[in-house]
């Protein structure tokens, strides 16, 4: 079972950055507290994702949640001089053990199976003939004919890998050799130019809505 | 891999899904804690409009930022 608050005995230090920063008795309280609290939050989350690890049980999930969360302490703690106290710093602090462990069970759920980054502008024709053009009248031949003529090869890799093969995208960027945001960026980049086509002939509304002038 | 001719209707929609105003995965992550706090204290709050938009159209953030919501739910539960 994934260990409650009152197990894990989270109660936490009023200033937590301060307590963490000064060396001394407290300052140990504090990092074995922030620890606990990371290994719940990790823990918390590969349980939420564990039927991307099947075949696996939970010493697998235990040792994904207390390697995310070593991990988050660590990056928590580089950071700690951006917590503005906005939130609370417990919610601030789960953000880093999420988002680590998330990406562990991703990036293991993956660790077998291949990417290929196909190009769909090989067998995408941008011109149809004119019966093509009549049977792809619905959105998702023209978004498929779209892909071909309104995106650049990269683009078309990124959205294809992303939305239709539906690889997690910090696997994709760590096979890639670059970052989430870098591959959210060219997603919305690409999304754009597709509405901006769609839009122009005829299948998207100008507001963007679905059902345009055909 | 998926072949050609294959575009579902729901990768359509993903396609084409309007991402706009522009937020990035890493002020997504910056925000999050504040913005599952006020959705914790009401789920139907009109801030953060640009981190709607952004967990529409970004599974991984979407998951993290449901995953947080549903730890602090159970903070809540457990105190």
């Amino acid at each position: 079972m994934i260990p409650t608050s009152r197990e894990t005995d989270l109660e936490e230090p009023v200033d937590w950055p301060t307590a963490l920063l000064v060396p001394g008795a407290r300052q140990d309280d504090a990092l074995r507290r922030l620890h606990l609290l990371m290994v719940r939050a990790a823990r918390h989350q590969v349980w939420r994702m564990r039927e991307l690890l099947e075949g696996h049980g939970p010493e697998l999930y235990d040792e994904l949640a207390n390697s995310a969360a070593d991990e988050a302490v660590t990056v928590l703690l580089a950071k700690l001089d951006t917590f503005e106290g906005r939130s609370r710093f417990t919610t601030w602090a789960y953000k880093f053990a999420i988002l680590q462990a998330a990406t562990e069970v991703r990036r293991q759920s993956w660790a077998q199976r291949e990417v290929t980054l196909e190009d769909w502008e090989t067998w995408c024709d941008p011109r149809p003939e004119p019966e093509q053009e009549a049977e792809a009248s619905d959105l998702a031949s023209a978004v498929e004919r779209a892909m071909a003529v309104a995106l650049t090869p990269y683009q078309r890799k990124i959205a294809v890998a992303l939305l239709v093969d539906q690889v997690p995208i910090d696997v994709l960027a760590e096979r890639l050799g670059t970052t989430r945001g870098a591959l959210y960026k060219a997603l919305h980049e690409a999304r754009g130019r597709l509405r901006a086509h769609l839009v122009a002939h005829g299948y998207l509304a100008a507001d963007g809505r679905r059902g345009g002038s055909r | 891999m998926t072949r050609p001719g294959r575009l579902t209707d729901e990768a359509a929609q993903l396609l084409t899904l309007s991402t706009e105003p522009w937020l990035s995965c890493e002020d997504c992550f910056r925000l999050m804690d504040t913005f599952v706090e006020a959705v914790l204290v009401d789920p139907d709050t009109t801030a953060f409009p640009q981190m709607r938009v952004h967990l529409r159209g970004c599974g991984a953030c979407a998951e993290e930022a449901a995953s947080l919501l549903d730890l602090l739910v159970e903070d809540r539960g457990s105190h």
